[in-house]
């Protein structure tokens, strides 16, 4: 305790930390002087003057703002005084002059600080007789939030937030005195990500959810602490419902995922859960028509068309395909009855096995926030991962850290940057090689013979060498880096190359251990730690480890099949001449390339289990419907390997069951023998299960996971880093094929799970960005429509120009139905040439 | 001595209780009220079955702010607030009930509602014929309520 100095109030002598502030100090002392302005996340401003108290000054006593007044050692203060006491009252009721009587119909109202602290430090009446201003109520300020300027009472707390955590100040103060109004700045718009965090931290009832508009009252809601499941970052939050529906969701601290913060998709796009088109029951196909069944007779029919095909072309005859939305108890009973019940080893996710991800993720993402150098490849956290880009931003703006970016586009996050390399695409892995020789260069260690000289390697890569010898510089000299690689460099043609390229770099510099693959999807590294691939066993365990075999089959009474399986591209590829049965659960490949309809047409059976009617599901022999994450319990791991619970927050919609009961179920008809094997008839079972048997897991338990879940070590899974050589030639060029396409995703895309929330149809915006001078060659206006053509397939859509496309390329965002890049792959991944025309 | 004295007071007591009772009975008519053929009077605080008022220009009073709900001691009144469409609007201002139920079966006739609301537009009315032989009957909906068998309920004498 030698630092901490001793302060006085109300004559009771406290302990506080040198420089903290008194509304901190004496909050912990048990004193909660009230604030509005004042919010421990964002810098003090003391504009609301709510927290005065007296304190003892050298001319006698004065009022101060606890809020902006750090402790002094041996300072005495009064919170209690008359004069005190007097000054808090006078404040509220300046305050509430100009306040409208609006708590009846005030979202707000029941958990407003205002009414609270009015309740309890205001004055009991006003002397203030005369007509109240008149300011715009319901403002709209933009499609998600919603404004009352008479409710406003000028705390800067949205406005703060905006400038300090997104570095986006969108918003104002206008006019002077009792006419103050807060607005947008003349034809500005709100539209930074995490917008709706200023919901959450207003004070009173001036900034409102649109979409959850009068639609609860605080005191009725039934709340949950859940996650959120748009991303890999698995931000916390909590869904408040009501009469079991998701009435809104709000931020959850978790100091070490999110702070207290979540994106605007997190927050607003919850209209899958009551969806009106969410499957209500069993479907089957009857006489060529899907008509509703029940559950038994789906199960049933399952059973029948897997064990036919199973007898007439043998158990690898059948494939399924998990999510990387889905939970881990999902996905692990869905391994399980495939390994063990069915006997096939066709098992996997979309950007499941073909990603070259480092299965352990990241190593933190807090280390995100205190980083000094921060390293971003095939990344775009802003439209990726919002909460995480602001993190960056901060850590740039705040934390000095200096951003390296390599990437096919100029992501926003690029106006941050130090160094932003844009290397010509399909040569990536040449700029990789240009930073490994740069840093090695700059270092007295030995260079690889198969290492090209750094100016070879940049014009291979088209890129400037000063830039690389800056990077290469800034990497090397890092004490606390941030280093992640993104799905974009990890997946499609020579992405394994890529990725020892890139990894030889951050070796180079050593900080081999501080690279990390930052999953963008929000269990896709727990589906991977579930077993959900073609040749993993739960935990990672290769499927050629006898023991894991053994102790698995002991387990699950059975005998594992020890030949690999097809990865998700190769399965597609050979349905319907291999795979003869599918089960896809939440996947919909034919949603994400329309041209496989046919071949799953052909398929002898099609098994879906899903939220919705998917254009898959309109091809099955079995619709099966699941239950959406609120709607049942489960276990996410995100990104930084944090296994998070989402309990169940709502009641099924219809008949709909939850995957996990739906799995369980059918096992136990498929074998009645392996009873004991499938003897889970909860999640916590379930869970207990996979704690026993993925070794990283091991020691976990629903009950133990608590509030904010629980990291599993980052050296259960062993990864070698050291300096590799690679065959990564730069791709050519093809005439037929002059445009490259770069795809990824955008935080408002067309996506069924997004589509669902009709108020925000209007955010996402379906085009392929184009470089302007690249339109202007192809003669390609704004907005115009165009045909994207590759040697897979084609897509229509409309042309977007933007400067931060690189000339030659093509910007194809995923998950817009309308147009589904995924025809345009080949061998279902990415990093491919198209050509462009415009359609008339 | 006494018991003689006791014994004629009381004749002399219920002499002119009969003597009343006689004269009542050859004065003035029964007031027994033959329910449910013939109207029963109330007090005017009297709570019967509720209802929901609207202002003179036909606005709905409620506006959703589901406080009597929050008051309700049984849990008999269920609220969904919606925004109003300002070219139709349903009640003044922002906001009005898109649903309202009363569950008279939970109901306590406390008045709870009433005093909660800040719009005066729950109140429990005169309205007592109750009776039912469907349990639904008793729900009562916001169609119900806003068109009450005896409307127009005062529930404060002006001023
Ligand atoms: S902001 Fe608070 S005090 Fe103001 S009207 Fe809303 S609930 Fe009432
Ligand atoms: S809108 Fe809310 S957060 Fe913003 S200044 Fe007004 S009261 Fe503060
Ligand atoms: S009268 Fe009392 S019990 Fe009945 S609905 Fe009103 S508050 Fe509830
Ligand atoms: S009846 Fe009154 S208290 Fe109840 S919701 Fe309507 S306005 Fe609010
Ligand atoms: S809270 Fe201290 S001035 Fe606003």
């Amino acid at each position: 305790m030698s630092d901490w100095i001793t302060i006085t109030i109300d004559g009771k002598e406290i302990q506080a930390k040198p420089g903290e502030l008194l509304v901190d100090a004496a909050a912990r002392a048990g004193i909660h002087i009230p604030v509005f302005c004042y919010h421990p996340k964002l810098d003090p401003l003391g504009a609301c003057r709510m927290c005065l108290v007296e304190a003892e000054g050298r001319r006698g006593k004065m009022l101060i703002t606890a809020c902006t007044t750090p402790v002094a050692d041996g300072g005495v203060y009064y919170y209690e005084s008359e004069r005190a006491v007097d000054a808090r009252q006078g404040t509220l009721e300046l305050i509430l002059i100009n306040h409208p009587l609006d708590c009846p119909i005030c979202d707000k109202g029941g958990e407003c600080p205002l009414q609270d602290q009015t309740l309890e430090h205001g004055p009991g009446k006003s002397h203030f007789w005369e007509e109240k201003n008149h300011k715009a109520k319901h403002y709209p300020l933009s499609d998600l939030i919603m404004l009352d300027q008479e409710r406003c009472i000028v705390c800067w707390r949205c406005i703060r937030y905006l400038e300090e955590w997104e570095d986006k100040p969108q918003l104002g103060l206008f006019h002077r005195g009792g006419e103050t109004v807060i607005d947008k700045f003349p034809d500005g718009k709100l539209d930074a990500y995490t917008s709706g965090s200023i919901i959450d931290i207003c004070p009173v009832g001036a900034l409102t959810n649109r979409l959850a508009r009068f639609s609860y009252r605080p005191w009725e809601l039934e709340k949950t602490p859940s996650i959120c499941t748009h991303c890999g970052m698995g931000c916390n939050l909590r869904i408040d419902s009501r009469t079991h529906r998701i009435r809104r969701n709000v931020a959850r601290e978790n100091a070490a995922v999110n702070d207290e913060w979540i994106c605007d998709k997190g927050r607003f796009a919850m209209g899958f859960a009551s969806h009106p088109e969410r499957l209500q029951e069993p479907l089957a196909r009857i006489n060529g028509e899907l008509r509703p069944v029940s559950w038994p007779e789906a199960l049933d029919r399952v059973v029948r068309g897997l064990k036919r095909v199973v007898e007439t072309h043998g158990p690898a005859a059948v494939a399924a395909i998990g999510s990387a939305k889905l939970s881990n108890e999902a996905n692990y009973l869905l391994a399980k009855f495939m390994r063990g019940v069915v006997g096939s080893n066709n098992l996997d996710f979309r950007e499941g096995s073909a990603v070259v991800a480092d299965p352990r993720g990241i190593p933190s993402l807090a280390d995100a926030r205190d980083a000094d150098v921060i390293v971003l490849m095939g990344c775009d956290p802003g439209e990726e991962m919002p909460v995480l880009a602001n993190f960056l931003k901060r850590a740039v703006l705040r934390g000095g850290a200096k951003m390296i970016i390599v990437h096919p586009r100029a992501i926003e996050l690029t106006q941050y940057a130090a160094a932003f390399i844009n290397p010509t695409i399909g040569a990536e892995s040449a700029a990789f090689d240009a930073l490994t020789r740069a840093t090695l260069d700059a270092s007295d260690a030995i260079i690889p013979d198969w290492l090209p000289e750094v100016e070879e390697a940049a014009q291979v890569a088209g890129i400037s060498v000063e830039d690389v010898r800056e990077a290469a510089r800034l990497l090397s000299q890092a004490k606390r880096p941030f280093i992640v690689y993104g799905v974009d460099y990890a997946w499609g043609y020579g992405a394994r190359n890529l990725v020892t390229a890139l990894t030889n770099w951050v070796v180079a510099a050593g900080h081999g251990e501080r690279l990390g693959f930052l999953h963008s999807q929000a269990n896709a590294l727990g589906a991977a730690d579930m077993g959900m691939a073609p040749d993993r066993l739960p935990g990672h365990r290769p499927l050629s480890d006898a023991r894991a075999r053994r102790e698995l089959e002991a387990r699950w009474q059975t005998e594992i099949p020890t030949q690999p399986g097809l990865s998700y591209g190769a399965m597609m590829a050979s349905t319907p001449d291999r795979i003869r049965a599918l089960y896809l659960m939440g996947a919909d490949p034919v949603g994400e390339k329309p041209a496989d309809a046919k071949a799953l047409a052909e398929l002898d059976f099609l098994v879906v289990q899903d939220m919705f009617l998917t254009e898959s599901a309109k091809l099955a022999d079995v619709v099966l419907p699941a239950a959406s994450y609120a709607e049942s319990r489960g276990t996410f791991t995100n990104t930084e390997r944090r296994v998070q619970r989402a309990p169940q927050a709502v009641r099924t919609v219809g008949k709909s069951v939850a995957d996990w009961a739906i799995l369980m179920h059918l096992a136990r008809r498929y074998a009645p023998d392996k009873k004991d094997a499938w003897d889970t008839p909860s999640v916590d079972a379930i869970f207990a299960e996979i704690a026993e048997v993925v070794p990283a897991y091991r020691g976990m338990s629903w009950e133990n996971l608590g509030e904010s879940g629980q990291q599993w070590p980052r050296d259960a899974v062993s990864l070698s880093r050291e300096l590799r050589p690679h065959s990564g030639a730069a791709i050519p060029p093809s005439p037929d094929y002059p445009f490259r396409l770069v795809v990824g995703s955008l935080l408002w895309d067309g996506g069924t799970v997004f589509a669902a929330t009709p108020q925000m149809a209007g955010l996402a915006r379906q085009a392929a960005w184009l470089h302007p001078d690249d339109a202007a060659r192809l003669g390609v206006q704004e907005g115009d429509a165009i045909e994207i053509r590759s040697r897979g397939g084609s897509i229509r859509t409309f042309a977007h120009l933007d400067p931060s496309i690189k000339p030659g390329s093509v910007f194809a965002p995923y998950s817009f139905p309308a147009a589904p890049v995924g025809n345009l792959f080949d061998d279902y991944v990415p990093r491919t040439s198209v050509a462009i025309e415009k359609v008339t | 001595m006494s018991g003689l004295k006791d014994v004629y007071e009381s004749a002399r007591e219920i002499g002119k209780a009969m003597g009343l009772t006689l004269k009542t009975l050859a004065t003035e008519k029964p007031i027994t009220v033959e329910y449910p053929d013939q109207p029963m009077a109330v007090y005017p605080r009297f709570r019967g079955r509720h209802e929901l008022r609207r202002y003179e220009n036909g606005m709905e009073r409620c506006i959703g702010c589901c406080l009597c709900e929050a008051a309700c001691p049984t849990g008999a009144i269920y609220v969904e607030a919606e925004e109003n469409d300002p070219d139709n609007p349903i009640s003044p201002g922002e906001r009005h009930a898109k649903v309202y139920e009363v569950n008279l079966l939970r109901c306590i006739f406390c008045g709870d509602c009433e005093r909660a609301c800040p719009t005066e537009a729950i109140v429990l009315g005169h309205y007592i014929d109750l009776a039912s032989y469907d349990r639904r009957d008793f729900i009562l909906t916001k169609e119900d309520l806003l068109n009450p068998p005896e409307p127009n309920t005062i529930i404060r004498p002006a001023g």
